[in-house]
């Protein structure tokens, strides 16, 4: 064995095209990005300030007050996704899987399609509907007799962050009830009968013996929507500008480094900032996978059918 | 306590009639097989019973109650999937005590009532794995044992040995037996394994596409079939059935087992060539083709030689034969 076996030259000549291609446009992008956080500008040359950047970035108030306002708000968007978009994606998914439902493609499809809409469509139709001024939203508020309900909410500075978050949700909510979906139709009928039999029907069926099957499933919807949210830009783009107001109250770690980056209206773009932005929201996703992968996954079971 | 009656039940999907008015009677304690060619309706009749379909028409009593819109839970029946079905992500112990939890019962008497189904089945050093950790035996002797915890008036078991190989299916087979001993409770049990039909069943219930072609006790099917379907579907090797009109017998086929043909190398009423030779030890089976009669059977005890080719005739014992008519019905002839 051990003498005989060839050189496997295949697996590295199969392998080669796709090595080479993420190498070139993610990993030596990414290890530039890192490697530029180090340096800054002094006196228009270029020095390496080892974490310097970094310092300023948590602790120097012009930085570090908008880093962690839009550290924040980022936080608040995922916990809106992960307590409204993921526990109405398994419950729509729970509904569809119910052989009684008739029609379940046609809502299948109507829920998932948003998901295929582009961000600017989405939040272009959003800010339309919700407009004060000619919006529809106030309109059928009034048709009900709530319109006292409602408040410019993309305006107001309370509102705006969960306005968003929510039109978001509207968009992607299709993409876990459709992982979901696809996890339930793969508990066999026959379990679901064994439990009928032994009385276990309806929501305790579903607490019982779905839900637990499916948690590897909400395991990995949580840390896609995780990912997700951090790496969000293009619907507050949309909807808000780059200045993610009101009074970057939408400001969220993607804009804040847009703005950073490449600079906006007054603000000159500063690409060494930009890169300590990119730096620290890759650590924190990092550390948000990382977490999951060892603190979760492995506590999660499989199981086979 | 668990006597079953069925009275013209019929189960359509779509357009299509699967059952088509079925009528049994199944006595408390009793233990009856379905048996049947694929197809033929033995699930969807046992899902029927069991409430997990509902019939199109048609009574089911459970001691004398009727209990079409009775849940699957609430008329005291358990069942056993072929594919075990247990609760992936529960212990032994959970799955079998589950329905009994659900049902509100204190945890001490589920304790209880859990090892003394273990115990009854040796699954004591198993209670603590998922049926992930178990071979295919145990996760059968699981699913039984969930059954048996919820002392149901009926058993329901739909082809339960089918996914185990030939010793485990024999061993498990005797404790199936044993159990219908100790619990005395009355079981329904569907299959299409010959041996399990004979060895198990104090009654047989031969279904064929929707309907019952004959009841009655496993000898009483093999000695005295009412028609051609039963009698070529009971008993294995399959019975010969013979061109009646070639041999100036009565009726149209002569049905003559394949234990019940005299061999000889001079003379015989059905003249043959010998096409194979299956020795199995205890006994063979010898193939015989035959212009007339198409190929036979022929099973001779201990060992014995043919060539290949060779001539043979073979004689039907006369107080062993069957008659049929043209339709298939049996022509009992006395
Ligand atoms: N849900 C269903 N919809 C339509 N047809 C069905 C359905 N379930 C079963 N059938 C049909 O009913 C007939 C009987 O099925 P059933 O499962 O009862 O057969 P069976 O006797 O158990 O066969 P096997 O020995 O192969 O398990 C089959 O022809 C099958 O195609
Ligand atoms: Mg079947």
């Amino acid at each position: 064995m051990a003498q005989g076996r060839p050189v496997r030259w295949h697996i590295a000549v199969f392998l080669a095209p796709a090595v080479a291609v993420y190498t070139a446009l993610m990993i030596i992008p990414l290890f530039g990005t890192l490697a530029q956080s180090l340096f800054n500008l002094e006196a228009g040359a270029r020095v390496f300030v080892g974490l310097g950047n970094f310092r300023r970035l948590f602790g120097e108030a012009l930085w570090s007050d908008a880093f962690w306002n839009a550290l924040g708000n980022n936080l608040w968007f995922f916990l809106i996704h992960m307590l409204v978009q993921n526990p109405i994606g398994i419950a729509l998914a729970a509904l569809l899987s119910s052989p009684k439902l008739r029609m379940a493609a046609v809502y299948r499809t109507a829920i998932f399609v948003p998901t295929i809409l582009s961000f600017v469509i989405v939040g272009f139709v959003w800010k339309l509907i919700l407009s004060p001024i000619w919006g529809i939203a106030p309109g059928m508020l009034d048709a009900v007799g709530l319109k006292s309900l409602f408040a410019p909410w993309l305006g107001k500075e309370e509102y705006a962050l969960t306005a968003l978050a929510l039109v978001s949700v509207w968009q992607f909510v299709g993409i876990p009830m459709m992982l979901i979906y696809a996890a339930l139709l793969s508990i066999p009928d026959e379990v679901l009968e064994a439990a009928e039999m032994d009385g276990i029907t309806g929501w305790s069926q579903f607490w019982k013996i779905k839900l637990p099957l499916i948690l590897p499933a909400i395991g990995i919807i949580s840390i896609l929507t995780f990912v997700g949210n951090f790496n969000a830009f293009d619907l507050i783009y949309v909807a808000q500008g780059a200045l993610a107001g009101p009074n970057y109250a939408t400001d969220i770690l993607g804009t804040f480094l847009y703005r950073t980056f490449f600079g906006f209206q007054l603000q000159t773009g500063d690409p060494y900032m930009g890169s300590a932005i990119a730096g620290a929201m890759f650590g924190i996703i990092l550390i948000g996978v990382c977490l999951y992968l060892f603190g979760i996954q492995t506590r999660l079971r499989r199981y086979q059918f | 306590m668990g006597a079953l009656e069925l009275k013209g039940i019929t189960k359509r999907f779509g357009a299509t009639e699967v059952i088509k008015g079925v009528d049994l009677r199944v006595e408390d304690g009793e233990f009856c097989v379905f048996v049947g060619p694929s197809g033929c309706g033995k699930s969807t009749l046992l899902r029927i019973i069991a409430g997990l379909e509902d019939a199109s028409a048609g009574d089911i009593l459970l001691d004398g109650v009727r209990v079409n819109d009775v849940a699957p839970a609430r008329r005291e029946l358990a069942m056993v999937f072929q594919s075990y079905a247990l609760y992936p992500h529960l212990t032994v112990r959970d799955n079998m005590g589950l329905a009994l939890k659900q049902a509100g019962i204190g945890k001490a008497e589920i304790r209880a009532a859990t090892d003394k189904a273990a115990q009854m089945l040796a699954l004591e050093p198993l209670m603590d794995r998922r049926p992930a950790e178990l071979s295919g035996g145990q996760r059968q002797r699981v699913a039984i044992g969930r059954a048996i915890v919820r002392t149901p008036k009926l058993f329901l078991f739909d082809e339960p040995l089918s996914n185990l190989d030939a010793a485990l299916r024999v061993a498990t087979r005797i404790e199936i037996a044993r159990l219908h001993r100790d619990l005395g409770a009355t079981m329904i049990y569907v299959t299409h394994d010959q041996v399990e039909a004979m060895t198990l069943a104090d009654r047989i219930v031969v279904l064929r596409a929707g309907k019952v072609e004959q009841t009655g006790r496993p000898m009483d099917l093999y000695n005295d079939p009412d028609n051609l379907f039963v009698a070529g579907f009971i008993g294995s090797p399959q019975m010969n059935f013979l061109n009646a009109p070639a041999l100036s017998a009565p009726g149209a086929t002569l049905g003559v087992r394949p234990e019940h043909l005299q061999v000889s190398r001079s003379a015989g009423a059905i003249e043959g060539q010998v096409s194979h030779v299956e020795k199995l030890g205890g006994e063979t089976l010898a193939y015989v083709k035959s212009a007339l009669h198409g190929l036979l059977t022929l099973r001779l005890f201990g060992e014995h030689d043919f060539i290949m080719g060779e001539t043979l005739y073979l004689s039907p014992e006369p107080q062993r034969q069957f008659h049929f008519d043209a339709e298939g019905l049996r022509l009992r002839i006395v």
